[in-house]
């Protein structure tokens, strides 16, 4: 690739970075027809809310069992905490036996977590239909064994089968059945005080504690639909809240406002130390740094259209700030290798060659092992800690990307130019050249 | 600038900074937060008055409760409830809203169970030493063909010598810092362990990488390559610890409250990281060679 492909290349680069990085993007994207809206995604400690980790007992769950357990869990957790679907939730299992919950935004907790963690909220009515009074029966969630689609054998429809736990529960279900039985009124199921089943009429009592649930289904898909609906009034095992962490939305912006301004001074700090000790290379390493923060942002921000999107959490802005100091090393090994090569009498542009090739090794060899720290980081770290890994290997990935190629190919244009071929301008003084 | 012929006293000026820390490891240990014992904490805007937070907790049959100022106007409460999940929710609501009438609103508030904290302490753990691990590796792998006197083993066992050094006189600042300040150490100093763990190696890392280069280069003994290497790279380690640091310092004057621990850890654990892998790993180097080279007489 010739040098001046390159550059144009870089400077298209630089400029779609920019645009995604500018915090107003979404007008300047709007111009060339990009309706998506770009952000960063932040985390909990960043906006505000709660983290939440539910442990499952699955000691009564056959080890065949638990995978498919765990699977219903999340999807009952799932819908009690987004009943709406519309809120940015989170829920993801973690291990063997626990469930996260993330919920941004949130303020009242303690309902939240009532609503996530409540063992059922079934409930059994019987329906007088004279008085159209109900009363509560005295069976819950709790009772049910399981809850299944079925064929009636004589009409072939589908219907809901019942079973209820033995013992009590059963008991309790034939007390009820009878009484209803015996006085003409309905059974009614709700969840969440909503009509799941019925009412319907109790044609003999249950004593054996598996009912047929009639509800003149006239498809499969309308019976499956009641089956759910029962079966998602009760978590399929009992869980325990066994971590909980709420960031208010105050301290959350804080976070946000201090990081940036720690962010922009730190930057500012580190470009005019480049500028005082490296000089012409120290504007090429600025540069390169910009293109540096304008790229990480702008791959943060693009990553919250694919399916890995990158949240930015407290200790990833940490990680981001890091990696600023090591996107600087990799130009100052080049820089003071270049000096090195020049003191030793080579041309300017021979100088910066070989500064490169030599510096490289160093680079790669001390950013794969920051890279290999990350992995193993993320691998075994809890989501806090993966966090800053992810942002740090991103920091540590594109800043070799910067100073490799940006640095290189800004620096073989710089170098090119007749007012740029004093030594002095490379940070090397004439009587420190060997002849 | 002999700086391998003075390594005496530069392994002198480690072990008197490492000592006490150290010690105090050995007595008094970690002091650590919810993350590693499980327990609560809940941090209030204002200051709060450890009695009054007292008066409240006794009702609730609420353990070890202690209370901390944090940052200028905030107030760390840290205790244990040993109750069963929800019924220390509703302690956790009955406190609230007790302290918000005394003016204290709850701006954090984080709950950490026994099984938590039992798994993160493993994985913490896990991750320090398979770090380890694959950075002695990953060097002896890169450094493959180094020529001799030294193995590329060596290489990376020294590497994780001043590794060490590195951690341990982390862990042993923050096991000061926790019997003098009750500082804790909490999920971010593992991070924050790990980070200068990486970093430490990335610096090292470079000094070796010049040795090696030398090596093939140049024949003059190996001390005066390692003293040759180290003085050749010395301008590129200081400026970049030099930026680093300063990054880090702003972060740490101007970022937010919630990090300052983190960041101070990270502080002290790359200026250590920028002296190992000048004054020690290098040095180390050239004490292995020579013990070797003795024992073979």
């Amino acid at each position: 690739m010739s040098l001046r492909v390159k550059i144009i290349l870089i400077t298209v680069l630089a400029l779609l970075a920019a645009v995604i990085a500018y915090p107003k993007e979404s007008d300047l994207l709007r111009v060339i027809g990009f309706k998506q809206n770009l952000q960063v995604k932040q985390g909990l400690d960043l906006q505000g809310g709660a983290h939440l980790v539910f442990e499952a007992d699955l000691s009564k769950t056959p080890e065949k069992e638990r995978t498919k357990a765990m699977e219903a869990l999340i999807e009952v957790i799932q819908k009690r905490a987004n009943p709406a679907g519309t809120a940015e939730v989170n829920v993801q299992r973690q291990g063997q036996n626990r469930v996260i919950v993330e919920l941004p935004g949130v303020r009242d907790t303690a309902d939240a977590i009532d609503r996530i963690g409540r063992t059922a909220r079934l409930e059994f009515l019987e329906v007088s239909p004279s008085s159209q009074q109900t009363s509560l029966l005295e069976l819950t969630g709790d009772d049910i064994q399981a809850i299944n689609i079925d064929f009636d054998p004589t009409s072939n429809r589908p219907v809901g089968r019942l079973e209820m736990k033995g013992g009590d529960a059963t008991k309790k279900f034939a007390d009820a059945t009878t009484t209803i039985n015996k006085t003409g009124s309905l059974l009614l199921i709700t969840v969440d005080g909503q009509p799941a089943f019925g009412p319907a009429t109790v044609s003999e009592p249950i004593v054996d504690g598996t009912a047929q649930l009639q509800g003149n289904f006239a498809t499969v898909e309308e019976a499956k639909k009641t089956v759910e609906l029962i079966r998602g009034g009760q978590l399929p095992v009992p869980v325990d809240l066994v971590e909980q962490r709420t960031v208010g939305p105050t301290l959350g912006q804080e976070s946000i406002d201090r990081s940036l301004v720690a962010g922009i001074i730190g930057l500012s700090i580190v470009a005019l130390f480049m500028l005082a000790y490296y000089r012409l290379s120290g504007v090429v390493a600025v540069l390169a740094l910009m293109f540096y923060a304008a790229l990480v942002l702008a791959i943060i921000k693009l990553s919250s259209l694919t399916d890995y999107t990158i949240v930015l959490t407290l200790a990833g802005t940490a990680g981001f700030i890091l990696s600023i100091g090591m996107a600087v090393d990799a130009n100052i090994l080049i820089f003071e290798r270049m000096k090195e090569e020049l003191r030793a009498g080579k041309s300017l542009l021979a100088a910066l060659e070989a500064g490169f090739d030599r510096a490289w090794t160093s680079i790669r060899d001390s950013n794969v092992s920051t890279l290999i720290t990350c992995t193993i980081l993320y691998i075994f770290g809890t989501a806090i800690i993966k966090g800053f890994a992810v942002t740090l290997a991103l920091g540590v990935l594109v800043s070799m990307f910067t100073a490799v190629v940006v640095s290189r190919t800004l620096l073989r244009v710089v170098i090119r130019q007749k007012w740029a071929s004093r030594l002095g301008l490379y940070g090397v003084k004439p009587q420190e050249i060997q002849s | 600038m002999n700086i391998i012929g003075r390594r005496k006293i530069w392994y002198a000026i480690s072990l008197i900074i490492i000592i006490p820390g150290t010690i105090s490891l050995l007595v008094n240990g970690l002091r650590l937060g919810i993350d590693f014992t499980g327990g609560t904490l809940m941090e209030v805007q204002g200051r709060a008055d450890a009695a009054t937070v007292r008066q409240l907790t006794d009702r609730l049959d609420i353990k070890d409760v202690t209370v901390i100022a944090s940052g200028s106007d905030r107030s760390l409460i840290r205790f244990r409830d040993e109750s069963k999940p929800k019924q220390q929710e509703a302690h956790h609501q009955i406190l609230k809203r007790e302290l918000s009438a005394k003016g204290l609103d709850e701006i954090r508030y984080e709950a950490v169970g026994p099984t938590v904290s039992r798994d993160l302490t493993r994985n913490a753990l896990v991750s320090i030493a398979v770090v380890s691990v694959a950075i002695v590796l990953y060097i002896a792998f890169a450094f493959r063909n180094v020529p001799p006197p030294l193995s590329s083993y060596s290489f990376g066992f020294m590497a994780i010598a001043a590794l060490l050094h590195d951690a341990l006189l982390l862990l042993g600042i923050f096991s000061l810092l926790g019997a003098f300040f009750g500082v804790e150490i909490d999920v971010l100093f593992v991070t924050a362990i790990l980070t200068v763990i990486g970093f430490s190696v990335h610096d090292t890392i470079v000094v070796f990488d010049r040795i090696r280069e030398n090596l093939r280069r140049e024949r003059k003994p190996f001390e005066d390559i390692v003293n040759q290497s180290i003085i050749e790279t010395l301008a590129r380690s200081l400026n970049t610890s030099v930026t680093v640091l300063l990054t880090l310092l702003a972060l740490y004057l101007f970022g937010g409250q919630s990090i300052k621990q983190f960041v101070l850890a990270l502080l002290i654990g790359i200026a250590a990281g920028t002296y190992s892998s000048i004054f020690n790993a290098s040095p180390l180097l050239v004490t292995w060679n020579n013990w070797r080279a003795k024992r073979a007489g």
